[in-house]
Parts: C-alpha cells; structure tokens; sequence
C-alpha cells in the first residue's frame, strides 16, 4: 500500500481554451478512502487518469509512495483502475478478464487460477466466470470489474465513476459493499463522482474539483459545514447552500453587533469583524426557517411547496434572490403569500466578494 | 367443434388438397412420358413395317396387303414384344381382325399433319408407304407402365404423399413443428419426381427394348445375309426414336438398355446382335434427361402447402393484431423498391443464366434438351480447371493486401492534418479507374530489365502486386472505421492492465476487429474471385493462360465462343463456390462479439 501524492499538476490538452487541471496539489494517505467530486468537467477524471498514467501531466509530478511515477507507463505504477463504462473485454470471458492483468504479468498458471478463484469467490462472481459480459447484469458487470482490479492486490485502486451506471437501488447496495472492501483491503482508494452524495457517503476525506482547481480537501463534515467557497458550498449539499449576494453595512462604531447583511429583502445581523461593502450570505436550507409576516429578518414570496413526507421544501424569492427552506414535517404553507423568514444565525457563512470563505 | 379446431381441419383437408394435386401433376408427368413413349415405339414399329414390307407391285406406292398382314401379326409374336399393338391398313385393322376399324376422320388427320395422334388410349402415328411414300395406315401402340388406379398408388409419391398430410394435420393440431410439414412437402415432391423420372427411363427401356427386337427382326426378314445388313436400310427403325436417335456399328454387349457417356453426353444405348459377330447400337437421348422442369413444377406446388399454411397462419395473427398487420404491410412497402431492384437486377439475372445453363444454350451445350450435361460438360473442360487453380492462386493476395492494411490503419489511426493526407494518398488507386491503372500498370511493369508479364511464372504474381496496391487503401478505409469503432476504454485498462503494445494488439484489438476483419476478408476474397478488368486489360489470360481466371474465362465462353450455356453455367458454378467459401468464413470467423 502506498500513498498517492500530487504535486501542482497541470494538464492542458491540445486547442483547450483553458488547462483541464491547474496546479493541483493534493496527498492521498496510506490507506486512505478519498473522494475527488466535482461537476462533469470539473478535471477529476483527468487527475485520476494523469494518476493512472492514462494523461501526460503538463507540469506537476505523481508521486506514489516516494516513487515519482510522472513519467512511467500505466504498467509501471502498481494501480487498477475501474472505468466508468466498467471496460470488461467483450470477447472474453469474466475469467479471462480477471485473469488478463496477470497474464500480463507472467503469473504462474496455477497462482493465476488460485487468486481468480479467491477473489470471484470474494465478489460472489464463482458461478459467473464463464460468462461473457454481454450475459451480465450491471450490478454483476461492475462486480467483475472489481475482481479485475482487485486480483492484482495493487499499491493503488482508481476509481472513476463506477457506480453512475447503474440503478438507485444497487448503487446504495454497491456502495456499501465497496466501503466493506475497502475496510478489508485496507487499500488507497481514489474515487471519482458527481453525486455530492456518493462523496458524503463514503469518503474518508472529500476533494472539491471545480475548473481544474483543487477547492477543498477535508472530511464530509468540514467540507459540508466550512464549505471553503460559494461553489462548495452550493455544490455539496441537497438542495445546496443559499448564498444570496448582499453588501455588508456596519450599524454603528464599535463591537461586530452592529455590523448586517442586506441581501435582498432579508437584512441580517452578523458576528463579523469590520467589513464594507459586497459580500456573500450563506445558510443551509435547514438553518433558514418560516415566521410571520415582519417577524424574522425580512420576508419572502413563496414560489413552490414540495412536501416530501419527513421534510418540506419551500422556495422563496427573497427580494428577487431565491431562498430555499428545509422544514421538518409536513408544513401547511400556501404558494403565492407573504411570509417572514427566519436564520440560525449561529450557522451562517460569509463569503467575500471573490466568493472565499470568511472566517 | 370450436374454431381452432375447425381451422385445423381446414389446414389439413387444404393440404390434403395439396397432396392430391402433386400426386396429379406427378401422374400427368408420368403419363405424359408413357404416351411419348408409345409414340417412339409407334414410330419405330411404323418404320420396321416399312423396312420389311415389299411393295404390291414393283412402281405401287403401297405395300403388299398379305405380307403387311403376316409382319403385323408377327409383331405380336416376337419374343419379349411388350406393347399391345396395332396396325391399319387404310382403316382397316390386321393385327386383330375384330378390333372396330379406325375411324376416317383419324386417318385423314393423319394423311394432313402426319404428327402423332391419342386416340383411345393409344398412340396413332401415320404408317407411309415403301420409301416414305404417302400415308397408307396407321400404327397404333399402347404405352405400358401403371395406369388406372395403380397409377396413383404404387410409387413412392403416395406413401409420401400419406406422410405429408400426416405432418400438415400434426402442425395443423399443434402437435409438431411446421418445418416437419415443410420437410415431408419437400419430400413429397422429390418422391413424386422420382415417380416421373422413373417412368421417363421406363419410356426410354421401352422404345429400346422394342427397337431391339424389330432390328433383330428386320435383319432375319431382309434379303441378304444377316451379317451384312446395310445400317442405312435399318436406320429408319433406329430414326423413330425421335430426335437424336440414331443406330451406330457397336461390338457386342450385353444386350439390355443402359446409359452411356458419349461425346459428353448421356446417351441411352441398347445394343442389338443382327447376325454372327454383327452387332448395332441404339442410341437416343434418354427422356429422364428432360425432366428437370417436372421437378421444378412438383417442388412448385408440393410448397404451396406449406407457404399457404404459414401465410394463412400469419395473416390469422395479423388480424388478431391489426397493427403488426399494418406494420408488415407497410414495412414491405417501404421495402418494396429494394426488394425490385433485387429482383430485377440480381435474382432475375441468376434464373436467366441459370436457363440458359440449363438449355446449354450456344454452340456446344449439353445437347438433347435441358440437364445438368451443361455443367458436367464444363465441370470436364480442362481449362476451366486451371482458371480455378490460377484464381486460387490470385486470391492469396487478400491476405497479404489485409495484413499491410490493417499495419497501415494502426499507424494511421490518430487525426492530424498529414495522417489524413497519407489515408488520401492510400486510398487513390482504389478511387482511380480501373482500366486506365491497368494500363498504367502494364506499361510500368514491361519497362523494366525483366517482362514481369512475359512469363507465366510472374505474370499472376504481377498481377496480384498490383491488386495489393489497389486494394490496400480501401480495407484500410475499413480497418480505420473498426479501429475507431473500438471504445478507447478497453486499451486504456490493457495498459492499466499491464499489457504492452504488442500485447494490446493480439489481445484486444484484434479480436475486436474480427467482425471488421471477417467483412473485408469476404468481400476480398469474393472480389478475387471475380477479378476479370486487370486480366481482360492487361493479359488477357496470358501468357499461355497463365492469369486466365474464372471470370475471364466465363467471358471467354461465352463471348468469344458464344457458348453462353456454358459461360452460365461456369458462373453459377462459380456463384456456389463463392457462397460455400464465404459461408466457411462465417462459420470460421463470427463469433459474435457483444459490446457490454
């Protein structure tokens, strides 16, 4: 097992207006479960194929381990990768597939047999060895592609969007049964995805991919609760974080009490040391709730209703910004009225004009 | 009785219908070659009566009414003499003298087209005065073989006839596949061929058989000694076989009707001992040669049966289903202008050539009506022969030509502006007019110190050189498209794999080409096959037909020796091989690949 270190990794592909990765510095620890999420285009595909040895890097280096593996081939690295479209060799069996990599490799015949079968067995795969991929169900495909990877027992595994093909229901199944594996192999893990979810769910630690730049590292609960940006913020999270635009106006000389946000029609006291002028309010749809009309820090228009059983969504235009609540149980609010809007002021996130986080 | 049931019994009384009526045309096969056989025998007995009759007077154009008399009844008596017979003199019967006369109208029908006639269950042919003189009688002879109801029933047509309505009430019922009744239709009709066919040969036995004993006959009645019989004063006798009967000197044999190879052509031959160390052969083109379009007939209606059940089956569930009805519908319509033009140009072409074939149409076809002589004739033709072993040894190139392909697209296959000028430069000679690249090719290839078309050894070879060049960019046109048709994903995981370049080729590329591989292998070899402009341009077969090809060949016959029944036959042949070739490739190469 083998740490996996990135260091300022650029990649620019050819006639691309803007590099698909910009000097992204990162460490994946020994041992590590590390989500790269990010939305499509974002670069973490890319950082994880420049990790494979898939992309030649710009600039920047890969370590894995102490190994700077920049300029080796895919070969050389000691990594698996699980592709997204699963890439199971079609003409061949899913023996032959779990067993192409160490054909590759020259294992004897009577090890390649012996570790085919532990892993299959492992992965529920026995009965299906002598299948083609073509007679596998999604869930089973995905499983084979996992024995391929897994039969090698390398340094790293890549993962890049495995589960996006597939079903709700298996992926909630699949996903457990990776973050079992992955307890048991105690092997470094990357995983690539989209879905804020999957990367709440399993990650260790979460990276935030957005424009080729590395935004945030930490876990689930840093990343979602001191989310470093307006995009972090609005990205991790379902429905994501309000973030309304405002400017920032000191009441009167003295302690940070006086100092509010007016942010469309809402006008909110903050803690803050001095600051003037444009900035970003942010507060979590289940920190914003419903009062009076008048009694909270300003009133909204209500747009939609969605009563989902165990919480209701209700989304507001707060003096033309939307503003979205997340209000436990089945709330009794009626689309097009007036109604006064509430914030855990304890939970609030400021943002500067740039969109960083203001401590 | 509900409806299912009802439209069972419909099925199975409509193929019993079916059954019949193959059985008929089976029966009127048979009859019609029984009557023509009778015909023959008529003919022949005329033309012995003639042989051996002396005129009434030495300038009378009639024979002598007495020894007609004794020669008529003699027939009868000859031994091994099958066919009831009879002959008029005038009206008036000789060798019964209580059969009713014939009548008036008959004979002067007779005396009019002097064709042959049917007349009461028996063959009427004219019988002519000493040295084909006028009509002064008539012969009449009854064909032998089954008739009446025995007819019907002894053969194998109606045991399988049982059989196919048995399997048409087992499908009909839902107790057995449809291709079992289609297969017992199919056997009907084979049997019911074999039925005709039979009784063909048996017409052909029997004018020999007869023709035998009259020639035997004839020698003892003519004056002069048996051993130096004049073949032309027995000729007539032979003649009455119809067209292509003739009579030959022959050593002895055994003296039973056989078929022979002569000339290339089968021949039904008996042979007759006239007298000591005297011997004569029969020969006649064998009637079972002309029944080729019974076979077609009986095949024709016996899957009547069959495609009626299907369609009747099929239109029962389209109007369970209206819309899938409407859809078929409309699908053959849309299908329909395609579905012409293959019929017109590629279907109606083949059954034209397959005719002329079989008709051996031109100079020097099979002879003697429709068969398969045509194709033993060209099947037997040396030269037809080395054209096939010259195009074997042609079609050797295609492998080479897609091993240089397939090299040239893995290096092509990546998009800048100078790999797509190279894919350009490849693929003009196959973009380039074939004859003026012949002609560019000729000229190049007799400049240099050796005349690489002057010799037999090379001319091939140059040939094949130059379809490798122009065939090269054209399958690496294709090989690009598979090439890049191959999801990027499984060559990143070999090399995530492990798997070197080489290894990436062998084992995953390769093998996911295959498909691509086997469609450029077929049309290549396919392509081969019928290779004809660079020969017809650039050697013209030679030197001493050194690159004569099927193609050429086929041309070579049919245009330049105006043999176009045997050019037809050559392509069809040519056509069957193709399929079996191409079929062996399939069966070799396609296991499918699914993309998962």
């Amino acid at each position: 097992m083998a740490s996996v270190t990135l260091r300022g990794l650029t990649a620019t592909f050819e006639g691309a207006a803007r590099p698909a990765l910009r000097d992204v510095s990162l460490e994946v620890r020994d041992g590590e479960f590390l989500v790269l999420l990010g939305p499509s285009g974002c670069g973490k595909t890319t950082a994880l194929r420049c990790i494979a040895g898939l992309e030649d890097p710009t600039a920047g280096d890969v370590l894995i381990g102490d190994r700077v593996v920049t300029q080796l081939p895919p070969a050389e690295r000691d990594v698996a990768m699980v592709f997204q479209t699963y890439a199971l060799y079609p003409h061949l069996t899913v023996r032959e597939n779990v067993a192409f990599a160490l054909e590759m490799r020259r294992v004897p015949t009577a090890e390649i047999e012996r570790r085919v079968a532990d892993v299959a067995a492992r992965l529920g795969l026995t009965d299906l060895l002598d299948r083609q991929p073509a007679q596998l169900s999604g869930g089973q495909r995905q499983r084979a592609a996992l024995a391929r990877a897994i039969v090698r027992a390398p340094q790293v595994f890549l993962f890049d969007e495995p589960l996006s093909n597939l079903e709700p229901n298996l992926r909630t199944e699949l996903r457990a049964e990776l973050l079992a594996l992955h307890r048991t192999l105690r092997a470094t893990m990357l995983y690539v995805t989209h879905d804020q979810v999957e990367a709440m769910t399993m990650g260790q630690r979460i990276a935030v991919l957005h424009e080729g730049r590395l935004r945030q590292v930490g876990t689930p609960a840093e990343v979602y609760e001191r989310p470093a940006d307006i995009f972090v913020a609005r990205f991790v999270g379902n429905p994501g974080m309000n973030v309304l635009a405002g400017r920032a106006r000191t009441l009167g000389k003295g302690s940070g009490e006086e100092l509010v946000v007016e942010a469309g029609s809402l006008v909110v006291p903050v803690t803050l040391a001095e600051y003037e002028g444009q900035m970003y309010l942010g507060a979590r749809p289940e920190h914003v709730g419903l009062s009076g009309v008048d009694q909270g820090v300003g009133n909204g228009d209500v747009l939609r209703v969605e009563p989902l059983g165990s919480e209701t969504i209700v989304h507001l235009n707060a003096g033309g910004q939307p503003l979205v609540a997340r209000l436990p149980g089945l709330v009794n609010v009626q689309v097009g009225t007036r109604v006064g809007v509430k914030v855990d002021r304890q939970r609030l996130h400021l943002f500067d004009a740039a969109g960083e986080r203001i401590p | 009785m509900n409806g299912a049931r009802a439209r069972a019994l419909t099925a199975t009384v409509a193929a019993t219908g079916v059954a019949v009526a193959v059985l008929a045309v089976a029966r009127w096969g048979e009859e019609r070659f029984a009557r023509a056989g009778a015909v023959t025998i008529a003919r022949s007995t005329a033309a012995y009566l003639a042989v051996v009759t002396p005129r009434a007077r030495a300038d009378s154009g009639d024979f002598n009414l007495s020894q007609l008399l004794v020669q008529a009844r003699a027939l009868t008596t000859l031994p091994g003499w099958t066919s009831p017979v009879e002959v008029y003199h005038e009206t008036g019967p000789l060798v019964d003298a209580t059969a009713p006369p014939l009548p008036a109208a008959e004979l002067a029908q007779l005396r009019r087209d002097e064709g042959a006639r049917w007349q009461d269950g028996a063959a009427l042919v004219p019988l002519r005065g000493p040295g084909e003189g006028d009509v002064v009688g008539a012969v009449a002879v009854r064909p032998g073989g089954r008739g009446g109801l025995g007819g019907w029933l002894f053969g194998w047509a109606f045991p399988a006839a049982l059989l196919s309505v048995a399997a048409a009430a087992r499908w009909a019922f839902g107790r057995g596949p449809r291709r079992t009744y289609a297969a017992a239709a199919l056997l009907l009709a084979v049997a019911a061929y074999a039925d005709v066919r039979g009784a063909a040969r048996g017409s052909t036995d029997r004018w020999l058989a007869a023709t035998r004993l009259l020639l035997r006959e004839a020698a003892t009645r003519l004056p002069g000694s048996r051993a130096r019989v004049a073949l032309s004063d027995l000729a007539p006798v032979a003649r009455g076989g119809g067209e292509g009967a003739e009579l030959v000197e022959a050593r002895s044999a055994p003296e039973r009707p056989r078929r022979l190879r002569v000339a290339g052509a089968t021949r039904a031959v008996v042979v007759a001992r006239l007298g000591t160390g005297r011997w004569v052969q029969v020969r006649t083109s064998p009637a079972e040669a002309r029944t080729g379009v019974w076979l077609v007939a009986l095949l024709g209606v016996a899957l009547v049966g069959p495609l009626t059940l299907a369609g009747l089956q099929w239109v029962e569930h389209g109007a369970a289903r209206p819309r899938a009805l409407r859809e078929a519908v409309t699908a053959w319509a849309f299908l329909a202008p395609a579905a012409l033009h293959l019929a017109l140009f590629s279907v109606g072409p083949l059954l034209v050539s397959l005719y002329l074939a079989v008709h051996g149409w031109g100079e020097g076809g099979g002879g003697g009506g429709p068969g398969l002589a045509t194709f033993w004739a060209v099947l037997r033709d040396p030269l037809v022969w080395g054209s096939l072993r010259n195009t074997v040894l042609y079609t050797l190139y295609v492998p080479v030509s897609m091993a240089l392909a397939l090299g040239v697209a893995l290096v092509l296959n990546r998009s800048t502006r100078a790999v797509r000028l190279l894919r350009a430069a490849f693929l003009l000679p196959y973009l380039s007019s074939v004859v003026a690249v012949a002609l560019v090719w000729q000229s190049m290839m007799s400049l240099g110190p050796y005349d690489w078309l002057g010799s037999p050894r090379t001319a091939l070879l140059a040939l094949m050189v130059l379809s490798i060049w122009a065939q090269v960019g054209y399958q690496m046109m294709v090989f690009l498209a598979g090439l890049q048709g191959i999801p990027p994903a499984y060559l990143e995981a070999a090399r995530v794999d492990g798997a070197n370049g080489w290894q990436r080729f062998w084992r995953v590329t390769f093998p996911l080409l295959r498909p691509v591989t086997l469609f450029v292998l077929a049309t290549g070899v396919i392509g081969a096959f019928q290779v004809f402009t660079y020969v017809y341009v650039i050697t013209g077969g030679g030197p001493l037909r050194g690159t004569d090809v099927v193609a050429h060949r086929l041309y070579q016959m049919a245009w330049e020796s105006l043999q176009f029944g045997r050019g037809s036959a050559l392509s069809l042949l040519l056509f069957l091989v193709l399929c079996g070739v191409t079929w062996g490739q399939f069966k070799l190469l396609s296991r499918r690949i699914e993309h998962a």
